[in-house]
C-alpha cells in the first residue's frame, strides 16, 4: 500500500474516528484504525466493538492496499508533521513509513483480516432527515441522557418512528428532554430504539449543518451515512420507561421567561449552591420571581426577577444544573414554565416541539 | 480498637481472659466470623473467616454470638471520649475514627495517648493509634503498633516510611491491582514512585493519578465529621472467569453474607433503599442490577444475579460484587424521581 495524502485531509480523517477507539481494551486491535486505500481515496475506520466509524479521504493511491496503525499513535504523528504532503508506504508485514519533508517515521502496525468488520445492514428500514434538523434536535435532548450506568436502558437517546414523526427522548429519570420532528417514513418502518451514549456523542461530532443524513436500522443495530462518513452502533436492548406518563397533562401556571435573563440569574445564585445544598429555590409572588440559594456552610444568593405572575405565592426548588441545562441549550429568546405545585413536575417549553420535564426537589428542614 | 467486639466478650466475662475467643455466625449456617481477638489469630483465624474453617485451625476456638446492641453502646461511649479532644470525628466504622486534631495546642502523639488511656480507664478496652499528616498514613500508622499501641509519622519521616512500604497498603489496592502492579515489578510504594503518571493513569484512570500521590504519601483528604456513607458492597475478581450462572450464584452466596455480616456489625442504623449486584465480564464492560428491598435478604439477590447475567450475553464473568444503597439521612434535599 503506498499513497500521497494532504496533511490537513488526512488529520482531519483520522480525529473524526479517533474518539472510538478506547484507551484501555483486551484486544489490541482496537486501538488501532484501519486504513484501506484504492480508487483516489483512503478509508479510515474504527470500532469498539459496539460502535464503529468510518471515513473517507481523498488521496493520490500508488498501490491499493489495506493495514492497520495505531491509531492515537498516528493522529499525533499526523498532526506534528512539519509539511502539508505526507507520503505513507505500507510492506507486506504492516510496517509502515511515514514520510513530511525532512521527517521520516516507522510504525508497527497490525494486520488487516483481524481487524473486525463493521455489520452489514441489509434488510434495514431507512430514513432521511436533514442533518440540521438532528443536530438540533440532539443538542435540545443529549445533556439529559443519564449518565448512571444501573440504568442501563436510560444511557442513550430513545428514538420512536411513528405516524411520520420522529420524537427524541433523554431522560436521567429526575429530568427528561423531548422533541418531536415530522419525517416520512412507510408505516412499516414503525418502531422504537434506545441508541447508546457514546454512539450519539460520535454522531454529535460528524453531524453538519448542510446535508442530509441516511439513517438506516436493524433490530439491534443502526448505521448513520452522512458527509463521507458511517456510523455504526449497537442498540440498547431493554424496554425504556414510559415517560408520556410523567408529562403533566395539564398546568395550573405558565409563566414567560427571557430564556438568558433567567439563564444568567439562576446560574449567578447557583454560585451559592454546595454539593450537600444542591438546590435553587423559586419563590414566586406578584409579577416576581425570588431565585434563591442558601448553603448553611458558605451563605446565601438572592435575585429577583421581573414576571408577568398573577397567581398565588408559592415556592419551588430544582436542582440548578437540571434547570440551567435546557436554557443553555435552546436559542429561542422567551421560554415558558409551566407548574403545578410544590411536589409535582414542572414543564419548560418554547414555540417549537421542545419539551422538557423536571422533577423538583423536596427540602427538608 | 483492638479487635472490638470480642474484646468486649471477654472484659464481659473474665473467664474467657487468655481463652482464643470470636464473635460471628455459627459454622453450619455458613456464617463467618466477625473478628476475633489475638489468642485466636495466633491459630490463623482472621475476621470474614468462615467459621467452619477458624474451627479447623483452632477447634478450641470459642465462637460467641453478636451483640450489636452492646458494641454499638460501646461505640457511642468512645465517640464522646474523641469529642472531648475534637468536634472533628469521622467514624469509619463502630470501631474506628479519623480525628482531625491538627487545631490543638498539644502534640498528636500525646493526645492520642491520653485518648487511649481515657478509653482504657472508662470501658477497659484497649485502642491502638496512628498519627500522621494525612489520613491515609494515619490509617497505616495505627496497625503499625496493634495491639495497645500507637506510632507516628512525622512529615520528614513520611520519605523513609513509604519507601519500602508494601504497596498492597494502600487503600483500594486489592488483589487485582496488586498482581498488575507485580506484574511490573512494583512491590512497594518506592517502586511506584518510579511510575509516571501518565503510565499510571493508563492503566488506572482516574484511581492512577490517586495511586501517584499516595505512593508520595500526599494524601489531601479532609476529616469529614458528617460524611455520609451512600451505599455498601463488596465484590470479588475471580482467579479463573467464570462461565456458568450457577457457579456464579454459588459465589453470590459468599459474598452475601459477608455483606450481611458488614452491614449488621457496622451499619444496622441506616435504612435499606435498594439493593445491587455487579458483575464485569472478561471483556471489562460492566452492568449493574439494582431493585428497591425493604429488609436484607438473600433472595433479591439471585434475581438481580440472573437479570445481570442475561445482559452479559453468556460472556465470562471476571467480578462479582454485591451491595446495599442507603436511604439518605434527614435534612438533605431530596431529588424526586419520575418512574418510582
Amino acid at each position: 500500500m503506498k499513497f500521497r495524502i494532504s496533511k490537513e485531509g488526512f488529520l482531519e480523517g483520522l480525529q473524526q474516528v479517533q474518539h472510538v477507539v478506547s484507551a484501555r481494551t483486551t484486544l489490541p486491535i482496537l486501538s488501532n484504525v484501519l486504513l484501506e486505500a484504492g480508487e483516489g481515496e483512503v478509508k479510515l475506520t474504527t470500532t469498539d466493538l459496539d460502535v464503529g466509524v468510518s471515513g473517507r479521504v481523498e488521496a493520490e493511491v500508488k498501490k491499493d492496499g489495506c493495514t492497520t496503525l495505531p491509531a492515537r499513535k498516528l493522529a499525533t504523528i499526523i498532526r506534528e508533521v512539519p509539511t502539508n504532503e505526507i507520503d505513507v508506504e505500507v510492506n507486506g508485514d504492516n510496517v509502515a513509513t511515514i514520510r513530511s519533508g525532512p521527517s521520516y517515521f516507522k510504525i508497527l502496525g497490525l494486520a488487516e483480516d483481524e481487524f473486525p468488520a463493521l455489520p452489514d445492514f441489509e434488510d434495514a428500514k431507512e430514513f432521511k432527515m436533514e442533518q440540521a434538523t438532528l443536530k438540533n434536535s440532539l443538542r435540545k435532548t443529549s445533556y439529559a441522557i443519564s449518565t448512571d450506568e444501573t440504568r442501563y436502558v436510560l444511557n442513550g437517546i430513545f428514538w420512536s418512528f411513528k405516524d411520520n414523526t420522529l420524537t427524541l427522548v433523554a431522560t436521567d429519570g429526575r429530568r427528561l428532554a423531548m422533541v418531536d420532528h415530522e419525517i416520512e417514513f412507510p408505516q412499516s418502518h414503525e418502531g422504537d430504539i434506545i441508541v447508546p451514549t457514546k454512539a450519539i456523542n460520535e454522531l454529535q461530532r460528524l453531524l453538519r449543518d448542510e446535508g442530509e443524513v441516511l439513517i438506516r436500522r436493524t433490530d439491534n443495530q443502526i448505521a448513520f451515512e452522512l458527509n463521507k462518513n458511517i456510523l455504526v452502533s449497537k442498540l440498547i436492548e431493554g424496554n425504556y420507561p414510559n415517560f408520556r406518563q410523567v408529562i403533566p397533562a395539564e398546568t395550573k401556571e405558565r409563566i414567560t421567561l427571557e430564556r438568558e435573563t433567567f439563564l444568567s440569574s439562576a446560574h449567578r445564585v447557583s454560585l451559592l449552591t454546595s454539593e450537600k445544598s444542591n438546590s435553587l429555590k423559586l419563590v414566586f409572588g406578584e409579577d416576581n420571581i425570588d431565585i434563591m440559594a442558601n448553603s448553611p456552610d458558605i451563605g446565601e444568593a438572592k435575585e429577583s426577577l421581573a414576571v408577568s405572575y398573577k397567581g398565588p405565592e408559592f415556592a419551588i426548588a430544582f436542582n440548578p444544573e437540571f434547570l440551567m441545562a435546557p436554557l443553555r441549550n435552546l436559542d429561542s429568546d422567551e421560554v415558558y414554565l409551566e407548574l403545578i405545585d410544590e411536589m409535582s413536575p414542572g414543564v419548560l417549553k418554547n414555540n417549537s416541539s421542545f419539551l422538557y420535564v423536571l422533577m423538583p426537589m423536596r427540602v427538608t428542614q | 480498637m483492638d479487635c472490638f467486639y470480642a474484646a468486649i466478650e471477654v472484659r464481659d466475662d473474665p473467664p474467657l481472659s487468655g481463652k482464643p475467643v470470636a464473635v460471628g455466625g455459627s459454622s453450619r449456617q455458613r456464617g463467618v466470623l466477625t473478628t476475633c481477638n489475638y489468642e485466636a489469630r495466633e491459630y490463623g483465624c482472621r475476621s470474614a473467616m468462615p467459621t467452619f474453617k477458624a474451627l479447623q485451625l483452632c477447634p478450641r476456638l470459642i465462637v460467641l454470638p453478636t451483640r450489636f446492641d452492646v458494641y454499638r453502646n460501646e461505640s457511642q461511649r468512645i465517640r464522646g471520649i474523641f469529642r472531648r479532644f475534637t468536634e472533628f470525628v469521622e467514624p469509619l466504622s463502630l470501631d474506628e475514627a479519623y480525628l482531625d486534631v491538627s487545631h490543638l495546642n498539644s502534640s498528636g502523639e500525646a493526645v492520642a495517648r491520653e485518648i487511649r488511656y481515657q478509653i482504657r480507664e472508662e470501658t477497659g478496652l484497649t485502642a491502638s493509634a496512628g498519627i500522621a499528616p494525612n489520613k491515609f498514613l494515619a490509617k497505616i500508622a495505627s496497625d503499625w503498633r496493634k495491639p495497645d499501641g500507637q506510632f507516628e509519622i512525622r512529615e520528614e519521616e513520611i520519605a523513609s516510611f513509604v519507601h519500602d512500604l508494601p504497596v498492597s497498603k494502600i487503600w483500594g489496592v486489592g488483589k487485582a491491582t496488586a498482581e498488575k502492579l507485580y506484574a511490573q515489578g512494583v512491590r512497594t510504594c518506592g517502586d511506584l514512585q518510579s511510575v509516571s503518571l501518565p503510565d499510571l493513569t493508563r492503566q488506572f484512570g482516574k484511581f492512577g493519578a490517586q495511586l501517584h500521590q499516595l505512593c508520595r504519601g500526599i494524601d489531601s483528604r479532609e476529616v469529614e465529621p458528617h460524611r455520609e456513607r451512600k451505599s455498601l458492597s463488596t465484590e470479588r475478581t475471580f482467579e479463573i472467569n467464570i462461565t456458568l450462572l450457577p457457579e456464579c450464584a454459588e459465589r453470590l452466596k459468599d459474598l452475601y453474607t459477608e455483606l450481611a455480616a458488614d452491614y449488621q456489625a457496622k451499619h444496622r442504623d441506616r435504612s435499606i433503599a435498594k439493593a445491587f449486584v455487579k458483575l464485569k465480564f472478561s471483556d471489562f464492560s460492566r452492568t449493574t442490577a439494582e431493585c428497591k428491598i425493604s429488609g436484607l435478604e438473600e433472595p433479591p439477590f439471585h434475581d438481580l444475579l440472573e437479570k445481570a447475567w442475561k445482559r452479559g450475553h453468556n460472556k465470562p464473568v471476571r467480578l462479582l460484587g454485591v451491595g446495599l444503597r442507603f436511604e439518605p439521612p434527614p435534612g438533605e434535599s431530596m431529588q424526586l424521581e419520575m418512574f418510582d
